[in-house]
């Protein structure tokens, strides 16, 4: 015979008030002695008859501003009796209210105080950089161009990428499978790599424009060049996106349609464009942020061609005026955001595509030949191309002087080794982020799906928000942010270790509400039920079950980390410096054969990552990318 | 498994709302010690989230829910002396079924040597020796549901409560686990609320059932009192295909009442409510009989015929105001067969148990 269980339900959830006040007051005083310092400064020296005194006064340093939002950010959730209840939860919205507070929200204030600061000796506000900005005409026109790029760039590979998915989806084309990978390849490469084999094939010393057409006259450095590269670099985001949509796509309506009268350009026109466009606008809207934010490309390829992004790190890094590009980060951001906020929007309306359970989809249509010849081809035409750009970075590596003298050498991966530092950097970088921004969001998935609470929106909202920085503003604000006393964080891995974390978190959050949203919310309530606390039911329930969307996460983040330029440039040092920056350095200004072994070297790792993730998912890279 | 420390529930005032709908309005609801009760409605009606707030999972807008003595209305779930077994099983999909079962013990800091033998007691009661290291994925529906009930036994708690357990199961597995599952509440003693929309299921396996609708508990008593005694409407046709006929009230005192319904009189022995309101009476389908005296019955035409079973269910539609009767005759005989259109006689019961008002 057992005896019956004796723990006392009293003492269990009676937890007293006063633990989670003292937690409460140790956190704050935490954040105060992190965000806040007092020194001591010379405030008068005077010399009387000889003697000289020095008088001294305390002063504040550091951002007694941050430390008051901190507080406010803590105090918010204890108006939640739900939360107060639950001490545990209450803590875990707290660190994350602070988390994305400190390293969310604030470095992207500062961008904007930070354009607002006169040059006077006061520092007073003033609206003189801003002005600055629209009296110089080369900062109106990389304004002007950055808009119309992004325009431009989003609606071709928006067009582009439905009809490559419409055609992998809905259509009988052969090769369907192997096409599927080729198209999206480019989503895991270093975004300068593909304006860097651009340059080896197009390039003026370009195995095609020079050694095969014989071209000598037109580059591809310029607005030509940077469209093309966005095009290859965006179109596999938008192809993502739409596949979902065509895949989910109720057959029985088009079948109706058909049954209806309806012919294959009828049926287009009626039926399946007006199904998908809520995700042809998501897909716009991303592109869009995409291209505004690019920095590398245009970095690389861009010629005399001025856009925001590059003009903000030149501003910066190299004429040395921190105001200037802060207001021109300012005006990077804005755009962003709106684009940001208008996908929101429409994600968050009712899509006319569900997926109900008893709809059958993704069918294959019959098309003529006529028209499936010519889609086919662009398809295969897209897949072939980006297979030759890696094909080229590969060769690249593997000759002695690209353009000039193809035999083979194994003299520029021996060359490695002058890097060997950075590539152990950027490796330990990008593991430590990955874990961190994985945790967080996975952590952060749970809180906001699951529980309701005063700020559960502006939690997630927060959480979301850095999809739309780019990376220049979030390696801009950063650096604004923690380079004063007390918490002098630039130059350290700390820095940087944060800034990728938080930047790509929102991919692992968005993910780990996927797949929480998938777990039956009954089995989080009946380990509570059965007795285990919160952090017993996350530990040994949520977590568990939501492993493969947490290793998605992380292997996401490390692959974005470590392919990451436009805020590791602002934000590497030295000491810190990372493998990207220094192969974006060799891009520049080392041979294309040296370089090519850098970007060769990059896209190993990041296949060897997807291999690891594939082995522990069962997902394929495919999947990790579809997140919208 | 013995020393089951059960206690009664105790619902005071309780109430819920989400947002701008009141899902619980104002429930005031005891359970005895040891008693099965079922919470029965329509879906929407409030039961589940009634129950969802006796486990801990919903905060109530107001009102209190007590175990035993306590007030245990701002306790945590995981602190509450309770165990749900849920619709869906809620079997964790990453553990054994020995670590499912195991798990709530974990949980509870139970000495590390007493949990095997624990878990075993639990799964012989629910007749699954043996089956401890399958995943729920490679169990049956039905077993899949025992070793719910397991893992909720196995804590020992003071309430066991079931949200709609057996929903999930084909018709015949649902008869036979109903039975299962009382047998083991009846042999342990635990007090238990069981939620379902399921009027015969709640029939069959409460000792009281609950009724619910919009929020609002409506009557409350054993299966028998309920049918019998409906307090209005709703509870007449919610516990049983009734007719529920107007009728015009003739007399009234404290021994009862009669009512003239189609020119017949019926006699309650307990009087409405509030006679100056409009009257009506339940007519069970099955107290009402056809009857071949041309003279004697109320006049009435047959709408349709249905064989359910054993029983022939007429429709018929009354000569005169034209209201429609529903009529069940067990194991009719031949000459008790009628086509549509045939006018008939029929004949209502002398006495209904209670009037509605």
């Amino acid at each position: 015979m057992i005896e019956p269980l004796t723990f006392s339900d009293r003492i269990r959830n009676r937890r007293p008030l006063l633990i989670i006040a003292g937690i409460q007051i140790v956190l704050l005083a935490f954040i105060a002695t992190r965000v806040m310092d007092i020194v001591i400064v010379e405030d008068s020296r005077t010399v009387v008859d000889g003697v000289e005194t020095i008088t001294l006064r305390r002063e504040l340093i550091g951002d007694p501003l941050l430390f008051v939002l901190a507080a406010f950010g803590m105090v918010l959730p204890l108006s939640s009796t739900r939360l107060r209840r639950e001490p545990v939860m209450l803590l875990a919205v707290q660190l994350m209210i602070v988390a994305l507070l400190i390293f969310v929200l604030w470095p992207l204030g500062q961008i904007f105080v930070e354009g607002f600061e006169g040059t006077g000796e006061d520092k007073r506000f003033s609206l003189e950089h801003y002005q600055r900005l629209f009296e110089t005409p080369m900062i109106v026109r990389a304004a002007r161009n950055t808009v119309l790029l992004g325009i431009t760039s989003a609606t071709l590979s928006t067009l582009i990428g439905a009809v490559v998915a419409y055609t992998l989806t809905l259509t009988d084309i052969p090769w369907k499978r192997i096409l599927r990978v080729l198209v999206v390849l480019t989503l895991v490469s270093p975004p300068f790599a593909v304006s860097f084999s651009f340059i080896l094939l197009f390039g003026r010393r370009g195995l095609i424009t020079y050694d095969l057409l014989g071209i000598r006259a037109w580059s591809i450095y310029g607005p030509d060049g940077i469209i093309m590269v966005q095009l290859i670099s965006n179109i596999p985001l938008a192809v993502l996106i739409l596949m979902g949509v065509f895949s989910s796509m109720d057959r029985d309506l088009e079948n109706a349609a058909e049954d209806l009268g309806a012919k294959t350009f009828r049926l287009l026109r009626t039926i399946t464009f007006p199904l998908v466009t809520p995700a042809l606008l998501t897909a716009w809207l991303l592109n869009f942020i995409s291209s505004i934010s690019d920095f590398g490309n245009p970095m690389l390829i861009g010629g005399g061609f001025q856009l925001l992004a590059p003009q903000a790190y030149i501003q910066r890094v190299e004429l040395f005026d921190p105001q200037l590009s802060a207001a021109l980060a300012v005006l990077l951001v804005i755009p962003a955001l709106f684009a940001f906020a208008l996908q929101h929007w429409i994600s968050n309306r009712k899509s006319y595509v569900t997926v109900t359970g008893g709809a059958r989809t993704g069918h294959i249509r019959k098309l003529p030949g006529w028209f499936k010849w010519p889609l086919f081809s662009i398809v295969l035409f897209l897949g072939m191309f980006n297979l030759l750009l890696y094909g080229s970075i590969f060769v690249g590596a593997a000759v002695k002087a690209w353009g000039f003298d193809f035999s083979l050498t194994l003299r520029n991966v021996s060359g490695l080794v002058i890097a060997i530092r950075e590539l152990r950097n950027s490796l330990f970088v990008a593991v430590v982020a990955g874990l961190l921004g994985g945790l967080i969001g996975i952590i952060l998935a749970s809180l906001v799906t699951r529980r309701r609470f005063a700020g559960r929106g502006a939690l997630d909202f927060s959480g979301t928000l850095m999809y739309a920085i780019p990376g220049t503003v979030v390696g801009i604000g950063y650096i604004i942010a923690f380079n004063a006393a007390p918490y002098l964080l630039t130059g350290t891995f700390i820095i940087i270790i944060i800034a990728f974390a938080f930047r790509r978190l929102p991919v692992g959050l968005r993910s780990g509400v996927a797949a929480e949203k998938q777990i039956d919310p009954h089995l989080e309530e009946a380990s509570l039920d059965l007795g285990a606390s919160r952090p017993r039911t996350f530990a040994k329930v949520t977590f568990p079950l939501l492993r493969t969307a947490f290793l998605a996460g992380v292997i996401y983040i490390f692959i974005r980390s470590m392919t990451d330029l436009s805020a590791a440039i602002f934000l590497s040092s030295a000491r810190t410096q990372l493998f990207t920056v220094r192969m974006f350095n060799v891009m520049v200004r080392g041979t294309p054969s040296e370089a090519a072994a850098f970007a060769a070297l990059l896209i190993v790792i990041i296949m060897i990552a997807l291999g690891l993730l594939g082995r522990l998912t069962g997902k394929s890279f495919v999947d990790l990318f579809r997140i919208t | 498994m013995t020393e089951f420390a059960t206690a009664a529930i105790r619902l005071e005032n309780l109430s819920k709302q989400f947002k701008d709908v009141i899902a619980v309005d104002d429930v005031n609801l005891e359970v005895e010690a040891g008693t099965l009760v079922c919470l029965l409605g329509p879906s929407g009606c409030g039961k589940t989230t009634t129950l969802r707030m006796i486990a801990g999972f919903e905060d109530p807008t107001a009102g209190k829910v007590y175990i035993g003595e306590e007030d245990v209305t701002q306790m945590p779930p995981y602190a509450r002396p309770t165990a749900m077994v849920f619709q869906s099983y809620a079997l964790f999909p990453h553990m054994s079924v020995y670590e499912n079962v195991a798990y709530g013990l974990k949980a509870r800091r139970t000495p590390r040597a007493k949990i095997p033998g624990m878990v075993q007691e639990a799964l012989s009661l629910i007749e699954l020796v043996g089956q401890d290291e399958k995943s729920p994925s490679q169990l049956s529906g039905g077993q899949q549901q025992r070793v719910a009930l397991a893992r909720a036994l196995v804590i020992r708690p003071k309430v066991l409560l079931f949200d709609e357990p057996l929903s999930n199961l084909d018709a015949q597995l649902r008869v036979r686990m109903r039975g299962e599952l009382r047998e083991v509440q009846r042999r342990l003693g635990i007090t238990s609320v069981y939620v379902t929309h399921d009027q015969e299921e709640a029939f069959s396996i409460a000792d009281q059932v609950a009724i619910m609708n919009q929020g609002k508990l409506t009557q409350m008593g054993t299966p028998i009192e309920l049918y019998r005694r409906p307090a209005d409407r709703f509870v007449a046709e919610f516990v049983g295909l009734s007719n529920v006929v107007p009728a015009e009230l003739l007399e009234s005192n404290a021994e009862g009442a009669s009512v003239s319904v189609f020119g017949q009189e019926i006699r309650s022995h307990q009087p409405p409510k509030d006679p100056e309101s409009p009257i009506s009476v339940v007519l069970r389908p099955e107290a009402i009989s056809i009857v071949s005296d041309k003279d004697s019955g109320i006049p009435a035409r047959v709408r349709s015929l249905a064989y359910i079973g054993p029983i022939a269910r007429y429709t018929v539609a009354v000569e005169g105001d034209g209201t429609e009767l529903i009529i069940d005759l067990s194991n009719p005989g031949p000459d008790e067969f009628y086509e549509e259109g045939t006018p008939i006689q029929i004949e209502l019961p002398k006495e209904v148990p209670a009037l509605l008002s």
